[in-house]
């Protein structure tokens, strides 16, 4: 049966969850919602962070670890976008997908070929403690005090970045229609570089955050991107707070499913999915018309 | 019952000369001759010197034009990217090994149990049946609630579900190992089925008949409406067009093809485990039809054709052979979105020359993709003078 602590415990798990959720899926909703590209090759970007932590942490340390991998994710988007990506904007987004499903499948036997089939591990710093104790009850440190903590300070950050700042209007604004921002003299194309690397990055971060917690491995980035999507569904194109709480909603409900009905754990996203979809087509917070 | 041409549709169809070119021409025509070469071709390798076709990879090669031509026909005549069409398939071969291999399973307290049988029409029309179910029951719900990018972005996650039903209920399905030692029915009483070769004829037949039917349903009224969907989905609903509903049509019956690929597939195996609707799998149609060419009939035929030779000729060079796999995918969403049949109907319009130039030129390329935004390109007198 159902214990008081088994749900405690579930239920954070579930935000720990989430939160990696939303940071990649958020970066995927951004460059989605501005250009226009289904991005299959995110979960690639994804795993890709998770194994430069791995790479790099022992001769950088772990907290530069993480910057760097999640900086050379972003720049590795950017280059992407510029080389690739950039030549479909004229043609139907469907392509997008198809261009990036072909990439991702470069990308995961790239890994296979320089990091090998067998999942590694990353340890965190032997100075951070196992675990935090709130009265009589333990919480990993990292895992769901750490990352939790970190997470909501990057959304913070994001969201600044999209409502503060000029950049930040020129994406909002994009999102509605590009082809008037251009026509108003923004450099769209070097707006669409930087922010196929901006959400890039975040894929790259949320990789390496995940490190420690995950066994790091090529098959990585298949699980997480059509998870992804479907939080970008569910939230609904283009909105920062769909990601946000589509990937809570779906993080917290799927560590619930592993207490309640174990074998359902995997389908519980698309469970969700469905029910969404049958009473807002559009997402809980999508607009209407958007890419249709 | 037929819809108006448009200009966009009129470029894409190759001219009629006469009667002895179009029988020369025609896609079934071609489908039998490729089918009957296959055998000896199919897996031949020059890399390493292997001339000999191999029967089991001409097998893999005619069920998947069957599905891959299924996929399409939602993808390349109604427009719109399914990445889900591996549940079909999974399905089909499901429906085929759960009937041939029985099962006993509880669900929510009540017993269903199947006893071993060996009957190949039954297990067609369970497989077939389950599929159409399935399809109708979810393009009710998806079609009309979405388009485009979401369409396919659903249908993905909604293929997942089946996948994860294949591979978590191990009690019914065998879990990640699936199913393995199912008979092939012996219809003839002969054993006829068993040789690997026989079985080669059987699934080239049965997929032949099948997609004669898919090439009368896209030459039927109901096939044009799906181009005039196509080509303008709105001018299709001014003229009366209930666009929903030829769309969730159109949806079932590309249902019906993987299905019938994946009961071959069963069969062929004599085994089947969850991949077969994995998202590898539904992208890998969407590149045989892309390879081969979207708008042609003969394009997904020919694409899965190319791509198994591909992909048995470089997995036997590097184990990273997916890589590869992968290159050609960008190359051909990137340089040639048309793909093999594209090449050959521009050699039918413009000859040789010409048609290369323009195949790779970059307004080629946009034309198709694009619906409205550019002005129909029309250089050629020969498309001129078919159209009035």
């Amino acid at each position: 049966m159902l214990t008081a602590p088994q749900l405690v415990d579930q239920l954070v798990n579930g935000v720990t969850l989430g939160m990696l959720y939303i940071l990649v899926a958020l970066g995927l909703n951004i460059i989605l919602g501005l250009m226009g590209v289904i991005n299959f090759s995110h979960g690639s970007f994804f795993m890709l962070g998770a194994y430069l932590m791995y790479q790099l942490n022992g001769p950088l340390g772990f907290w530069p670890a993480i910057l760097v991998s999640a900086v050379v994710v972003g720049l590795l988007g950017m280059a992407f976008e510029a080389t690739l990506i950039r030549r479909l904007y004229r043609r139907i987004p469907e392509y997008t997908l198809l261009l990036t499903f072909g990439t991702a499948l470069i990308f995961a036997q790239i890994v296979r070929r320089v990091w090998g089939d067998d999942a590694v591990r990353v340890s965190t710093p032997a100075y951070m403690p196992e675990s935090l104790s709130i009265g009589t009850y333990q919480v990993p440190f990292y895992k769901d005090v750490l990352l939790v903590g970190l997470t909501i300070l990057i959304l913070a950050g994001v969201w600044l970045l999209l409502n503060k700042t000029n950049i930040g209007m020129i994406i909002r604004a994009g999102t509605r229609d590009a082809e008037m921002v251009k026509i108003l003299g923004i450099n769209m194309p070097l707006m669409f570089t930087l922010v196929f690397g901006i959400g890039s990055l975040m894929a790259g971060l949320a990789g390496a955050l995940a490190a420690p917690i995950y066994a790091v491995q090529p098959s990585l980035a298949s699980q997480w991107i059509v998870l992804t999507f479907v939080i970008v569904i569910v939230g609904g194109i283009g909105s920062f707070w769909g990601a946000i709480v589509g990937g809570l909603l779906i993080g917290i409900l799927t560590s619930l499913m592993a207490l309640l009905w174990p074998p359902a754990v995997e389908m519980t996203g698309y469970i969700i999915m469905g029910i969404i979809l049958l009473v807002r087509p559009r997402g809980l917070f999508g607009v209407e018309g958007l890419f249709e | 019952m037929t819809a108006p041409h448009t200009g966009a549709a009129l470029k894409t169809e190759a001219p009629r000369r006469n009667s002895a070119a179009a029988l020369l021409t025609h896609p079934l025509l071609w489908t039998a001759i490729l089918f009957i070469a296959l055998p000896y071709v199919a897996g031949a390798n020059p890399f390493i010197g292997k001339w000999s076709g191999f029967v089991g990879i001409a097998t893999t090669m005619v069920i998947f034009s069957l599905f891959a031509s299924g996929f399409n026909l939602y993808f390349g005549h109604v427009g719109e990217l399914s990445f889900g069409h591996a549940m079909f398939f999974t399905i089909g071969a499901y429906a085929t090994a759960l009937y041939s291999k029985g099962f006993n399973v509880q669900v929510f307290g009540l017993t269903l149990q199947h006893g071993e049988t060996n009957n190949l029409f039954v297990a067609l029309i369970l497989s077939v049946a389950v599929a159409l179910l399935w399809a109708w029951l979810l393009a009710r719900v998806i079609i009309p609630r979405s388009s485009g990018i979401y369409f396919s972005m659903i249908t993905l996650a909604f293929a997942q579900v089946i996948f994860f039903i294949t591979y978590r209920w191990s009690e019914l399905t065998g879990g990640e190992d699936g199913m393995q030692n199912i008979a092939r029915p012996n219809p003839t009483g002969y054993g006829w089925l068993q040789d690997s070769l026989h079985f080669y004829w059987f699934s080239a037949v049965v997929v032949f008949l099948a997609l004669c039917l898919l090439q009368y349903v896209l030459r039927s009224p109901f096939g044009s409406v799906l181009h005039a969907i196509r080509e303008n989905r709105q001018r299709a609903r001014f003229l009366g067009y209930d666009v929903d509903k030829y769309r969730v049509n159109a949806f079932v019956i590309s249902a019906l093809f993987p299905a019938i690929g994946g009961w071959l597939w069963t069969y062929y195996q004599q085994a089947i485990n969850p991949d077969a609707g994995s998202v590898e799998y539904s992208g890998n149609v969407v590149m045989m039809s892309l390879l081969g060419g979207i708008q042609a009939i003969m394009g997904p035929i020919l694409g899965a054709s190319v791509y198994y030779e591909l992909q048995n000729n470089v997995s036997q060079l590097t184990k990273y052979w997916e890589a590869w796999i992968g290159v050609v995918f960008v190359i051909v969403v990137l340089f040639a979105p048309r793909g093999i049949m594209g090449l050959v109907e521009d050699v039918q319009h413009y000859g040789i020359g010409t048609a290369f130039r323009r195949y790779f030129s970059r307004t080629a390329r946009v034309e198709i993709d694009m619906e409205e935004e550019l002005p129909p390109v029309i250089e050629d007198p020969a498309v001129t003078k078919a159209s009035s």
